[in-house]
């Protein structure tokens, strides 16, 4: 058994309470704030010696000075001779430690006298209740990080039922930005879920949205990691090793060329996936693209009627010139300007009970949406999406939006989110378990401001997400800046270096002042978790991520450029098929307009075919070459006529 | 007398029930404090001393004092006592003396409890055992008898000439805190020879080193006296002494106390008086007797006025009372 660090004190000013003790240590001992220990009680209770758990949250200093003004007389004024005195007044090194655990825990007494000691692992796993689902049979341990102090190291566990549900769900973590702990965190605890989570409860995978910068660009390409992150991962039994399975999801630029992305660079192309919606996929979401002043029940009802009368059927109508079969938006487009030329020739205000004045503004809304979310949805109508039904165990999907418009990321989030629900209802996604990753809920789902779909659907998964096995793992720079619902909703909340400014709000006023102190002050690499299971906070240190950071992935593979059309297509069909060439390129596009090409590379993309020359060949439509004009010889006059005077 | 009215501590209690046990009629007195004496025996007074330093007592300036000079002393000795009327049997006081001592011991600039000898912790209960009826189950014989947890001490033993105290209360109660000096006193004495047994290093020892001949006669102690209830200079050399600047020491003189061991003995200043008393930063040095009384004094002046810093505040007595001094007392306060 280790030595006692420490004594327990009670006064009747500051006394214990079944909550929280105080206790001195020698000024040189190991303890800090975060630091757990525990308490042997100088009593049996039933025959049992109590047990208290501890998490110091409170440190204080003093010697038996009376008043300062008694050291600067002592000595003269002079700091300096200080250091000359031949005894160093008495100190004491007094700690508050909130209760983590009472064994026994009933009666739920105050803390009694006793001996204070650090607490070893088997202690840590006791104090935390990690013990209930750690034992054989349970193990639903997945580890979080290792908490250290005074030679103590301690692997700490999140329980898995708590962290994916079913029993609680949900992560939120905050920090300030700049320091890359919230991505950093998010990349290694998924590395740590999909290395722990249990067989037996199914497949896992996640969806990440990659909102700003490179961060979530190289997950599959390794990091750099130092020893001591080595032997962070061997105790923490994950292999320190980049994802081996990502996909990437990213629209095309506005031009069409090159797809909108951070990883846009030929050597990474291999695992990028355009990401392309067509009418029927955006008519679905339109609200999300409409403001609140759009929406009324007339224009829902016109976008409902098109929806269901119009898009991908055969509509004819006697006020119409002409059957329409609209499948884009050039289509639709060309509907209703068929439907106003109907109405004005009629002069009619109305059609089908739909007000002129509605089918206008929803002529104008509509049309619009391919030019504000140009790249991602396209007039042609063609799709290429996640691989919805067909997702795999423990495999990361990465959608980029990073540079896209906000109208376009809404609309990203609000389908790709509502589709990933509608899969798992149905449970038919391809996976049992989907964590889901969104950053900048201070701007996803403030607390403030308008109601907007986004905020609608992540509030939805943060209720209900649980029960579908949907995982929303969330990140923010101030956490009381975000909608309560979401974060109250988080079983699980990770907190790394926080502003001082956030750290006064209320939400922080459980805290002890030391324990703000040190959340103001806490290294790259350190968090402080809050879980079901824990009832105090805990500082743990997880290791760096084993894939490659933001700032080195784009320095090593850096983004391509504006390019031509040719050598966009070639940068595109290349990763399916590395024979293909720039002049094999250009003489099969040769004739053919910007938008056909575009069209064929992205139906071959979408069909990855075996032979991709010939596929991406037979997209184009047939034209027959040209015959070069020929006039018919005239036949050679073999002789002069004989009366022709000119005749030789 | 009464110095403050505290609840009884746990040791009074546990006394008084006994003593209502044992001595049928003793009654409990609430609210007693910490006593002392009402009157000394002796008064102040002047004493002429044998100066062994020169012919005439004089002021000197401690040579090599400044910030950087650096204390010999490697532990601290004090004492503490604590008396309680806690009951009376008919008039007749029952006390409870608790006397403690202790060695702190300087161990890279902070203080320690000496772990050769553990500190010195004694509570036994005083009474005029004359003017008690016998007490039942009374152990032992003498004036060391066990009475339930504690020892008793017959404070109403005769005189030399054999005459027994006066049954008055007061005087008997004096006799109790006389007596419990004496055992505080006793405990002290008996800690410093243990170290100077040892011969570590020199001794702190607040107060005489004069009742125990064995810390009289070793170089390890010295005794600084903070109460100058007896001044052993007169005329010319009391001006002196009441002259001294700070810093400043008085020649060395021999005091030779009745039936205690002969000392080396001066005055120290160790803070500067001026606005303040004419005793006020004055103590009194004692060390055995020596063959270079005035090399030996500067080297133990230095010492002492060394440990002026950090100040004994908030002490009342801060201006003659080193920290160490202070540190020990603390440390008794909470043990006792």
């Amino acid at each position: 058994m280790t030595e006692a660090l420490g004594r327990i004190v009670a006064t009747e000013r500051k006394p214990n309470t079944p909550h929280e003790f105080h206790f001195w240590t020698a000024i040189d001992s190991p303890v800090g704030i975060g630091t757990i220990v525990r308490v042997d009680g100088a009593n049996p209770m039933d025959g049992q010696i109590p047990h208290i758990y501890g998490i110091v949250v409170e440190g204080f200093s003093y010697t038996d000075l009376q008043s300062p003004m008694h050291d600067v007389l002592g000595h003269d004024g002079l700091p300096t001779m200080a250091g000359y005195a031949a005894t160093e007044r008495a100190e004491i090194r007094l700690y508050t430690a909130a209760v983590l655990r009472q064994i026994p825990e009933e009666p739920l007494q105050p803390v009694p006298m006793g001996q204070v000691f650090l607490a070893e692992e088997a202690d840590v796993q006791v104090a935390l209740r990690m013990d209930s689902y750690l034992r054989e049979g349970a193990n639903t341990g997945i580890p979080i990080g290792v908490y250290r102090a005074g030679g103590t190291e301690a692997v700490i566990y999140l329980d898995a039922d708590f962290l994916l549900g079913p029993e609680a769900a949900h992560l939120n973590i905050t920090g300030v930005s700049g320091l890359a702990t919230k991505t950093s965190a998010v990349e290694w605890l998924l590395a740590s879920m999909f290395r722990h989570f249990p067989e037996d409860k199914g497949s896992i995978a996640a969806v990440c949205f990659n909102v700003k910068g490179p961060d979530l660009c190289y997950l599959d390409q390794p990091g750099k990691l130092e020893k001591s992150d080595e032997a962070l991962y061997e105790k923490l039994d994950v292999e320190p090793k980049p994802f081996q399975k990502v996909e990437y999801f990213a629209p095309y630029n506005a031009k069409g060329l090159a797809l909108n992305t951070f990883r846009n660079n030929e050597a990474l192309l291999d695992n990028v996936t355009p990401l392309t919606w067509g009418l029927r996929e955006v008519l679905q979401f339109a609200e999300v693209l409409l403001n609140r002043d759009d929406i009324d029940a007339k224009a829902d009802a016109l976008i409902d009627f098109i929806v269901q009368n119009v898009v991908d059927k055969e509509f004819s109508d006697p006020l119409l010139s002409k059957k329409h079969t609209v499948q884009s938006f050039a289509d639709l487009d060309a509907w209703f300007r068929d439907v106003l030329r109907g109405m004005e020739q009629k002069d009619g205000e109305s059609w089908r009970t739909h007000h002129v004045a509605t089918i206008r503004k929803m002529r104008n809304r509509l049309s619009n949406i391919s030019t504000r979310c140009a790249g991602l949805v396209t007039d042609s109508g063609a799709v290429s999406d996640l691989p919805f039904g067909s997702f795999e165990d423990r495999t990361v999907y990465v959608v980029d939006v990073a540079n896209l418009e906000e109208d376009a990321q809404d609309l990203i989030f609000a389908r790709i989110v509502s589709k990933l629900r509608e899969h798992l209802e149905r449970r038919d996604l391809g996976v049992k378990h989907l964590v889901v990753f969104v950053d900048e809920l201070n701007k996803y789902a403030p607390g403030d401001g308008p109601d907007t779909y986004v905020r609608k659907m992540l509030l939805d998964i943060a209720e209900r997400g649980r029960y579908l096995g949907l995982v929303l793992f969330s990140a923010q720079q101030f956490r009381s800046q975000v909608h309560r619902r979401v974060v109250g909703n988080s079983g699980t909340s990770l907190f790394g270096r926080m502003d001082p400014d956030e750290l006064s709000t209320p939400g922080y006023a459980v805290l002890s002042p030391a324990t703000r102190t040190k959340l103001a002050t806490l290294e790259k690499g350190q968090l402080m978790i809050r879980h079901p299971h824990f009832t105090q906070p805990i500082f743990v240190r997880f290791p760096r991520p084993a894939v490659m950071q933001g700032r080195e992935g784009s320095e090593r593979y850096p983004q391509a450029g504006d390019v031509s059309l040719d050598a966009a297509i070639l940068r595109a069909l290349r990763p399916l098929d590395p024979a293909i060439t720039l002049p094999w390129v250009q003489e099969i596009t040769a004739l053919f307009t910007q938008e056909e090409v575009i069209r064929a590379r992205n139906a071959t993309l979408l069909a990855r075919p075996e032979n991709v020359k010939a596929y991406f060949s037979a997209q184009f439509r047939k034209i027959i070459p040209a015959q070069p004009a020929t006039r018919p010889m005239a036949a050679s006059i073999k002789s002069a006529p004989e009366n022709d005077p000119y005749g030789f | 007398m009464l110095v403050s009215s505290p609840s009884p501590d746990s040791a009074s209690r546990a006394a008084i029930r006994l003593l209502k046990e044992w001595l049928p009629g003793a009654s409990a007195v609430e609210g007693s404090g910490d006593l002392e004496l009402s009157s000394r025996a002796d008064q102040p007074q002047l004493i002429s001393a044998e100066i062994v330093e020169g012919k005439t007592l004089r002021a000197v300036k401690v040579p090599g004092v400044d910030r950087t000079t650096i204390s010999g002393f490697g532990a601290f000795l004090d004492g503490t006592q604590k008396v309680r009327l806690i009951g009376r049997h008919y008039g007749v006081p029952i006390v409870l003396g608790t006397t403690s001592a202790a060695v702190r011991v300087r161990v890279n600039r902070r203080l320690v409890t000496w772990g050769h000898q553990p500190p010195r912790l004694e509570r036994k209960l005083y009474l005029p055992l004359k003017y008690l009826p016998p007490l039942t189950e009374t152990l032992g014989a003498g004036s060391q008898r066990k009475y339930g947890q504690f020892q008793v001490v017959d404070t109403s033993i005769p005189d030399a000439s054999g005459a027994y105290p006066s049954e008055h209360p007061t005087v008997l109660l004096e006799r109790a805190i006389r007596a419990v000096d004496r055992q505080r006193d006793a405990l002290e004495d008996e800690l410093a020879e243990a170290w100077c047994a040892r011969g570590e290093a020199p001794l702190f020892i607040d107060g005489s080193i004069t009742r125990s001949p064995h810390a009289a006669a070793s170089a390890n102690a010295i005794g600084v006296i903070k109460s100058h209830f007896t001044l052993y200079v007169e005329g010319e050399a009391l001006r002196t002494v009441v002259g001294l600047a700070k810093g400043e020491r008085s020649s060395v003189f021999q005091v030779t106390p009745k039936s205690r061991s002969a000392v080396m003995s001066w005055y120290l200043r160790q803070r500067d008086p001026e606005g303040h008393d004419v005793l006020w930063g004055l103590v009194r040095v004692e060390m055995s007797r020596c063959d270079n009384p005035t090399e030996r004094a500067d080297e133990i002046s230095r010492w002492v006025l060394a440990e002026t810093s950090p100040l004994a505040l908030p002490d009342g007595r801060w201006d003659k009372m080193s920290y160490g001094i202070r540190d020990v007392e603390e440390f008794l306060r909470a043990i006792s």
